[in-house]
C-alpha cells in the first residue's frame, strides 16, 4: 500500500465511516468513492456515493475497499467486495459472529481478495497512507514494522517507539477468525525494504505467535523480531475483551506464547514500555 | 454465553445427541429410585467440590445443597455405563474450520491430557464416513457418527463456539451425553431469538467485564490496552480485581458506568483508568470518571493521553483527580497509596 493505492469506503455516510473518511482524506489517502446502499448520486467530504460496489468500481479504478458497515450487514459488504474484484478489503467492523467470519475469508482466499481484520483498527504507512481509524499523530515514517492483535496497544507502542519510527503498522484484529494472520505479515515484513526491525504484539488465545516463534527458529524470517504478550494475568476460559482473547483447551497460553519466543530467541518485552529499549539494541547493532 | 448443563442438553436434544431422562427443579422433590442431583452452576469443577450428587434420595439431597446457596437442580436417572469418552466441537482459528476434540478416555481434564487428538472438518463440504472413521478409530468405538454430527450442527447453525460432551458414556444402548458444557457466540445471538425465548434467557448486554482476585480496579479502552495495564499492575506487585475494556469511541455515559460497575465490586479498594484517546475523546473520558467518582467515592488514578487530552485534564484536576502523563506512574502511585 502506498499513497497512489486507490481506496473505496463501504458504509461511507455512517457516523463512523464519514468520520474516517474525513481522517483519512486529511492523512492524504486516496479515496475514490464510496458505498452506501440507498444513498447512491450522494457525496461525503467530496466523495461520489454510489448504491453498490459494482457501480462504484465501473465509475473507478479502485484497488482496495474499507468495510465501516453494522456487524449484521458486514459479511455482506466483503462479499460484494470480493466479487468485485477488489485485492485488499480491511474490515473495521466487529462483533461479526464467528462462522461469518470463517466463511468469507476463506471465499476470499479462493479469489485471491486479501482480508485484514475484522474487528481490527487497519493499518498505516506513516507519510504515506492511512486505510484504518488509527489516530495519525502518533506514527511516524521509520524503520520498525510493528503487527499488533489489539489497536489501542499498537497507538501506544508506536508512540513509545518515538523516534525510530514506523515501515508500516498493521493491526489485524482482535477476533478468533481472521483475513490476514500474523506470520503472514512478519513476512511480508521480512521481505520489505523499509522495514529493519519488526514488533509483535500479542495477547493470549490462538496460536499465530507460536508460529511465528517456529518460522523465526527455522530461519524463514531474517530479521529481528521483538516480542511482546498481553494477559499475563488473564484467568483460563475468560475472555479478555477481544473474542480471540481466550484460552480454550488450554492452547495459546501466555507461558506457552513466550516459552515459544525464548526458544526461538525472539526477546520478549515484559511491558510495552521495555520494546523501545531492546528494539534500540537491535536496530543500532 | 455460557450455558447451563439442562440448557446445552435441550441444545443436544434439538441436534439428536442422546441425554439421558432428567428433569430441572428448583425446590425439592421426591424421585424413585437411584438418581443423580446436578446442581445447576456456570462455574466448572462441581464433582471435585461434591456439588453434583448420585442418591436414593432426592428431596434430602437437594435440601442440603440448597443451604450451599444453589437454587437449581437437574436429577436424572442414574445410568450405569462400561466406558467414558471426550468429545468436543469448536472452531479451528488456523484454518477457520469447524473440529472436533476427541479423546479415548472421558472425564478428564482436558487440558492437561495428552491423549487428546483434533479433527478438521473443511467447513464447505459436510461430515464424511471417513472423517468419522478417523476419530472412531482413535477412540476406539464405533457408532459416533449421530453424536459428531450433532455436535458440527451446533458450532454451524446454532453458532456455539464451544460444544463439549465431558464424559460421553459408552451404554448397552449406545453413547449418551452424561454431562454438556456450550457457549454459545455473544455476536451471533441475533438470530437464535426463538431459542433464547424458550430457555428464558436475555441476550447479555455485550460488555467486557471480567472479575479477577485483587484489590486493585482496571479499567482501559481497547482490549489490549486494559490487558497490559491489568498485567503491569501484577508486576509491580499489586493485584487486579477486575478488568472493564470501555471500547473504541467510548463516550462519556460509557464510561461513567464502566468505572461504577468496576467501583462497584466490594473487592476494589482503588481504580487504576489507562485511556490513550484516538477515536476515543479525552474530554468526555474525563466527564464520565468525574460522573463516577460521584457516586463511588474511591481513589482513582487516572493516566490520560491522546486526542483532546488537554481538556480532559482539566476536568478531572478541577474534580480533585490524579491524572498522568504515563501509566507506569499512575500505577505506582496507586500501589504505594
Amino acid at each position: 500500500m502506498n499513497s497512489q493505492t486507490r481506496v473505496l469506503v463501504q458504509g461511507i455516510t455512517g457516523k463512523e465511516g464519514s468520520f474516517h473518511t474525513s481522517m483519512m482524506l486529511k492523512y492524504g489517502t486516496k479515496i475514490v468513492a464510496g458505498v452506501t446502499p440507498g444513498k447512491g448520486g450522494t457525496q461525503v467530504n467530496g466523495v461520489p456515493v454510489y448504491d453498490t460496489v459494482k457501480e462504484a468500481v465501473k465509475e473507478h479504478e479502485i484497488d482496495a475497499s474499507i468495510i465501516f458497515v453494522p456487524a449484521r450487514f458486514a459479511s455482506e459488504a466483503v462479499y460484494e467486495a470480493v466479487d468485485a474484484g477488489i485485492k485488499l478489503v480491511t474490515v473495521i467492523t466487529e462483533h461479526i459472529p464467528v462462522v461469518d467470519v470463517a466463511k468469507f475469508v476463506r471465499y476470499a482466499r479462493a479469489r485471491g481478495t486479501r482480508i485484514i481484520g475484522p474487528n481490527c483498527p487497519g493499518l498505516i504507512v506513516p507519510g504515506e497512507s492511512l486505510l484504518g481509524i488509527l489516530p495519525a499523530k502518533y506514527f511516524r515514517k521509520g524503520t520498525v514494522g510493528i503487527v499488533s492483535r489489539s489497536g489501542t496497544l499498537t497507538y501506544e507502542v508506536s508512540h513509545l517507539v518515538g523516534d525510530l519510527g514506523q515501515s508500516t503498522v498493521i493491526g489485524i484484529g482482535g477476533d478468533p477468525i481472521i483475513g490476514t494472520q500474523l506470520q503472514e505479515v512478519v513476512q511480508e515484513f521480512d521481505k520489505d525494504n523499509n522495514t529493519e526491525a519488526i514488533v509483535i504484539i500479542g495477547e493470549i488465545g490462538g496460536t499465530m505467535e507460536e508460529r511465528v516463534a517456529q518460522l523465526k527458529k527455522e530461519g524463514k524470517i531474517k530479521k529481528p523480531i521483538v516480542g511482546y504478550i498481553a494477559g499475563l494475568t488473564a484467568p483460563r476460559e475468560k475472555r479478555m475483551g477481544h473474542a480471540g482473547a481466550v484460552v480454550y483447551m488450554g492452547m495459546g497460553t501466555f507461558e506457552s506464547k513466550i516459552e515459544a519466543f525464548k526458544k526461538a530467541d525472539i526477546p520478549v518485552a515484559k511491558t510495552p514500555y521495555e520494546i523501545r529499549d531492546i528494539l534500540t539494541k537491535i536496530v543500532r547493532k | 454465553m455460557k450455558l447451563y448443563e439442562y440448557e446445552g442438553k435441550r441444545l443436544f436434544s434439538l441436534v439428536n445427541i442422546p441425554v439421558p431422562r432428567g428433569q430441572v427443579v428448583k425446590s425439592p422433590v421426591h424421585v424413585q429410585g437411584k438418581v443423580v442431583v446436578k446442581s445447576q452452576l456456570l462455574e466448572g469443577g462441581r464433582g471435585k467440590r461434591g456439588l453434583v450428587r448420585v442418591t436414593e434420595d432426592s428431596y434430602g439431597t437437594i435440601q442440603e445443597l440448597m443451604k450451599e446457596g444453589i437454587n437449581t437442580f437437574l436429577i436424572e436417572e442414574f445410568v450405569p455405563h462400561t466406558r467414558e469418552i471426550y468429545l468436543s466441537a469448536m472452531m479451528d482459528r488456523e484454518t477457520g474450520n469447524p473440529m472436533i476434540v476427541a479423546s479415548p478416555f472421558g472425564g478428564i481434564n482436558i487440558e492437561e491430557s495428552k491423549d487428546v487428538k483434533t479433527f478438521v472438518i473443511p467447513i464447505d463440504r459436510k461430515l464424511m464416513r471417513y472423517d468419522v472413521d478417523a476419530i472412531e478409530k482413535y477412540v476406539g468405538y464405533r457408532g459416533l457418527g449421530g453424536v459428531i454430527e450433532g455436535l458440527l450442527r451446533l458450532i454451524l447453525e446454532y453458532d456455539a463456539e464451544l460444544a463439549e460432551i465431558n464424559p460421553l458414556a459408552i451404554t448397552e444402548n449406545g453413547p449418551l451425553a452424561l454431562d454438556s458444557k456450550v457457549i454459545l457466540d455473544d455476536n451471533a445471538l441475533y438470530r437464535h431469538e426463538e431459542l433464547l425465548k424458550e430457555l428464558q434467557r436475555e441476550k447479555v448486554p455485550a460488555d467486557s467485564y471480567v472479575e479477577l482476585e485483587g484489590d486493585v480496579g482496571i479499567v482501559g479502552n481497547g482490549a489490549g490496552l486494559t490487558m497490559a495495564t491489568m498485567d503491569l499492575v501484577k508486576l509491580m506487585g499489586g493485584n487486579p480485581a477486575d478488568f472493564l475494556d470501555v471500547g473504541g469511541g467510548a463516550d462519556t455515559e460509557k464510561v461513567a458506568s464502566a468505572v461504577i460497575r468496576v467501583g462497584s465490586n466490594p473487592k476494589v479498594k482503588k481504580i487504576v483508568i489507562n485511556i490513550f484517546g484516538g477515536i476515543t475523546r479525552c474530554d468526555e473520558v474525563a466527564k464520565g470518571i468525574v460522573e463516577a467518582y460521584r457516586k463511588i467515592n474511591k481513589p482513582i488514578y487516572v493516566r490520560l493521553t491522546g486526542t483532546n487530552e488537554d481538556e480532559g485534564k482539566k476536568i478531572l484536576q478541577s474534580q480533585g483527580i490524579r491524572v498522568y502523563e504515563d501509566a507506569l506512574t499512575a500505577i505506582g502511585d496507586a500501589l504505594r497509596s
